[in-house]
């Protein structure tokens, strides 16, 4: 995934959009003040400058899918592994909720399912149906909507054709509005994810750790 | 068999000691309005991670599930017999999408409208369709929330997977029941027979 920072207005649709695609509950906001609220995407705010000089930033971020994740060594039952494909999976069943991988993450973008999920009624009929709830106990985190990687690939295959360049949308790639959000295949150098990721503007969070990151950010060029 | 019929008795007098409760066991009456979901921060009584219950965990580990109702005894033999696939009209989506589906009063009444109408079950459903009812079947195959799969028809047909092969011998039968338990050993003898891919996020997430 590439994040073009000079596009992005801070207007949180990629939040909303991650809550309603991933059935990601709300804890409260007692719970919330304690640390635990979960959003498997959060737009992180910067303020630069003295008033009434000041300048805004604002930076989306979302599990890395890191290359060498330091979550995946951590976790004793290998509910956090990786694919083939690359992508940083987690897997529910596997979860037995140790929290070592969370500690672990350099990103704060795992979190834990402190209760099992409940919404206020109506909101439980607007669930989606292809992806999972998870119970009390495991963790969770951004799958770069692993389901719409999975429908759309079968689409493709029933069809008998490649996958095209873009056709796989995140929720979070999809709701944004000056699409600033590019997600496609890093492996295939004409993509246009990867093009952005060759960009000299380019750099990925933390790079100095090492853990190599799958989210590539565009600096930002223009001043507001 | 005989130790671990011991070995749940063991489990239920220490259960009954500290006061915990199951469903399988649970005989005294339920009060008359349900217990609504728990809110953040209440208790939840959950006991292990995959289970949402004692008692549920206990029933998954002989394998008991609830037996489904179905509002006619729909006869799936007569139906075959009759030269009918079961992809035809009655489960058609089967080949489009991740569920099969369970035909409604509208199908059955393409082909009822002129065959068997004598039948009482047949003017039953005619009945119903006159007055815009539709019949409440029950789902007889199906995966647990907590075992986190999701399940695709649409890919295992193109596959040219039969029906049987999960479902088992069901044109024979009159009502759809469970004869293959679809445990993930299964699945997954069967992707690593057909090369198809066995990575988690094939089928959990």
């Amino acid at each position: 995934m590439a994040v073009d920072l000079d596009s992005c207005t801070g207007c949180g649709a990629c939040v909303t959009a991650c809550h309603a695609e991933n059935n990601i509950s709300t804890v409260g906001a007692e719970q919330a003040a304690i640390g635990r609220a979960k959003h498997w995407i959060r737009v992180e705010r910067y303020w630069e400058g003295d008033f009434p000089d000041v300048r805004l930033k604002f930076r989306p971020v979302m599990c890395q899918q890191c290359d060498a994740a330091p979550c995946e060594p951590v976790c004793p039952t290998y509910a956090s592994h990786h694919t083939e494909e690359g992508l940083n999976a987690q897997v529910y069943n596997r979860c037995i909720g140790t929290r070592y991988c969370a500690n672990a993450c350099p990103y704060n973008v795992r979190f834990f399912d402190f209760f099992n999920p409940s919404w206020d009624k109506p909101l439980h009929l607007q669930l989606n149906p292809d992806v999972s709830l998870r119970e009390v106990g495991v963790m969770e985190k951004c799958t770069f909507c692993v389901q719409r990687i999975k429908s759309a690939k079968t689409q493709a295959q029933a069809e008998d054709r490649e996958l095209k360049d873009g056709e796989i949308q995140p929720a979070c790639v999809q709701s944004c509005p000056p699409k600033a959000l590019v997600f496609g295949d890093l492996n295939d150098p004409e993509s246009q994810v990867s093009r952005l990721s060759r960009s000299t503007r380019g750099s990925t969070l933390l790079e100095d750790i090492g853990t190599r990151p799958k989210v590539n950010y565009l600096a930002r060029q223009t001043q507001l | 068999m005989v130790a671990r019929v011991i070995g749940i008795l063991a489990v239920c007098a220490w259960c009954a000691a500290l006061g915990i409760g199951c469903s399988a066991l649970d005989t005294s009456p339920k009060p008359a309005t349900q217990a609504l979901p728990p809110l953040p921060g209440q208790a939840t009584g959950v006991l292990t991670t995959a289970h949402e219950s004692f008692g549920a965990a206990v029933n998954d580990f002989f394998a008991r599930r609830p037996e489904p109702v179905q509002p006619i005894e729909f006869p799936h033999n007569t139906h075959v017999s009759q030269g009918l696939t079961c992809t035809e009209y009655c489960h058609e989506s089967v080949t489009k999408g991740p569920v099969a589906g369970l035909p409604s009063v509208k199908t059955c009444m393409i082909c009822h409208e002129a065959i068997a109408t004598d039948r009482p079950r047949i003017q039953q459903i005619t009945a119903l369709r006159d007055k815009g009812l539709d019949l409440n079947w029950q789902r007889v195959y199906g995966y647990p929330a907590q075992s986190h799969v999701k399940f695709n028809h649409a890919p295992h047909v193109r596959a040219n997977v039969d029906c049987a092969t999960c479902h088992g011998n069901i044109g024979g039968g009159t009502v759809a029941q469970v004869n293959v338990k679809l445990s993930m050993g299964f699945c997954v003898n069967c992707h690593n027979e057909k090369k198809a891919p066995v990575d988690c996020l094939t089928c959990h997430f």
